[in-house]
């Protein structure tokens, strides 16, 4: 709220007309923070965040790797090359609603903010100028390719989300490793958040262009709930992801200064490598936590465990294939 | 009391790896097995063991209480899902702290891959794959009653000693009927037909 006020120079530029959007979002910052908070304080979670944190604020782990951490931001959150392993169908849907919805959200947090206007350049026209908290950015005419891309900002990444969003609708209906398990709330309705928010967003701009303004107040405010709504669901359900996702980095800094220094541990049994140290006796402190009374078991590679386990049944349950 | 579920028989098992064909060929994790086949005793007897997810009731599924991104979701009836691709950041947790030795994570899709017994067949009334393709019914999917009508005198343990602790599963062992008490887990080391483990 503080941030509106003074970027907004006062609310002088805050648009009252966008109320709704701005109140959405002082709503999901106090759910993304209250859902935040329960989630890191479980203790797996906590152990990760503190370790993860540890790691990426290390001088000399930044000494040793200054590149690791935008690295991993930018391949892992930013390009989120896994997902190519898994599917390269499903990392390209993923890239166009994972675009789609930053440059949406670059634009109309701001916006909505009150931190960037637009004001006509002088009174003859037709230039606009673009300021930032009322510093003024750069001009551009309405008519220019510029001018284009800067009111149909949101048009694109409409275009982009409707684009993966329609790719991931059918593999919800279509693939059976998706549809296994898959609920209505958590995997449809995000999935059909994202398309009621696009396509009412395009219809405005529909409206506008091809019906002279016809329907343009049903569809605003059609457009306005289903992006109120979106955001308020946001912290409580698939979209959560969004905000736990950067745990992935802090743990992968986490084990590759690890196996930097050399600190694998070896099956107890096997002397296969099971995983780093640290994270192993990171996991054996959350065992002991949740009181699980076999950390012990976590210096065994999975293999040997179950070998084990078939060796103890031979020895005492039943005797036998000698 | 169990319902349907799996009933694992190691006495039966002849190795034969149809379970882990199956499995892979499965139309939910296509191309990956969830299911192991080790020889416990190998060199010297032909024993061995096939381990699917254990479906873990007390404790509730460790690899659910130990994920960071809260990932593993225990649907209401008991069966604890593998992870999910949304959430899952292939931090490998779930795989050190499942006593039975079942999840695997793929490193390059940062994703843990795992047994649901076989939830899109399970839940549908349908056996699961491995129990489907088991030759010598080391693997059977159904109710005790179904069991014990087939194979009267057998015992079923649902309970698994891991040094003090016990742990309650969903899935269950056949033992001997002379058998009395949980199924012993393997850890600490044990002995395997008197020659060290």
């Amino acid at each position: 709220m503080l941030a509106i006020v003074l970027g907004s120079r006062g609310l002088r530029d805050f648009d009252s007309a966008l109320v709704p959007y701005a109140a959405a979002t002082v709503l999901l910052a106090f759910g993304v923070t209250y859902r935040y908070t329960s989630w890191v304080s479980g203790p797996a979670a906590r152990r990760l965040f503190v370790q993860g944190w540890r790691t990426a604020l290390s001088r000399t782990n930044l000494r040793a790797a200054p590149t690791a951490l935008p690295r991993l931001a930018l391949t892992y959150l930013g390009f989120q090359k896994f997902l190519g392993a898994r599917s390269h169908a499903r990392w390209i849907a993923h890239q166009l609603v994972f675009w789609g919805c930053l440059l949406a959200v670059l634009i109309t947090f701001p916006l909505t903010w009150g931190w960037f206007t637009f004001t006509a350049a002088s009174p003859q026209g037709p230039g606009y100028q673009m300021r930032l908290w009322g510093y003024r950015l750069f001009s551009f005419r309405q008519d220019s390719l510029l001018g284009w891309s800067m009111f149909h900002g949101l048009d694109l990444a409409a275009v982009l989300v409707i684009g993966g969003v329609g790719y991931f609708l059918w593999l919800r209906t279509r693939d059976r490793r998706a549809v296994t398990g898959q609920r209505f709330g958590y995997d449809f309705v995000p999935l059909i958040a994202l398309l009621t928010v696009s396509v009412t967003g395009l219809l405005l701009t529909f409206s506008e262009l091809a019906l002279h303004g016809g329907g343009y107040e049903f569809l605003a405010i059609l457009h306005m709930v289903s992006v109120v709504l979106t955001l308020i669901y946001l912290p409580f359900g698939k979209f959560f992801h969004i905000v736990q996702r950067p745990a992935a980095v802090g743990m992968q800094l986490f084990k590759d200064t690890a196996r930097r220094k050399g600190e694998a541990l070896a099956c107890r049994r096997c002397g296969e490598p099971v995983d780093t140290a640290p994270a192993v006796a990171n996991l054996r402190e959350t065992m002991r936590e949740l009181e699980l009374g076999w950390d012990h078991g976590a210096e065994y590679c999975p293999r040997c465990r179950r070998v084990l386990r078939g060796g103890a049944y031979l020895d005492q349950v039943k005797r036998g294939f000698r | 009391m169990l319902g349907r579920t799996l009933f694992i028989d190691p006495g039966r098992c002849i190795g034969c790896q149809a379970c882990v064909s199956a499995c892979r060929e499965c139309d939910s994790h296509r191309g990956t097995s969830m299911i192991h086949v080790d020889y416990p005793d190998a060199g010297h007897s032909t024993a061995a063991l096939p381990t699917v997810c254990m479906h873990c009731e007390d404790p509730v599924a460790p690899c659910a209480e130990v994920c960071p991104a809260e990932a593993i979701l225990v649907t209401a009836d008991g069966v604890v899902q593998t992870a999910d691709p949304t959430r899952c950041i292939g931090c490998g947790n779930c795989v050190g702290a499942c006593p039975f030795g079942v999840p695997q994570v793929d490193p390059a899709q940062k994703l843990q891959l795992k047994c649901n017994l076989c939830y899109d067949r399970t839940s549908a009334g349908l056996a699961p794959m491995c129990a489907t393709v088991c030759p010598s019914g080391a693997l059977f999917y159904g109710t005790l009653e179904q069991l014990t009508t087939e194979r009267p005198g057998v015992s079923v343990v649902t309970e698994f000693a891991f040094g003090e602790v016990v742990v309650s599963t969903g899935v269950a062992m056949v033992a001997p009927a002379s058998h009395r008490g949980p199924v012993p887990g393997g850890l600490p080391l044990v002995e395997v037909n008197g020659r060290p483990a």
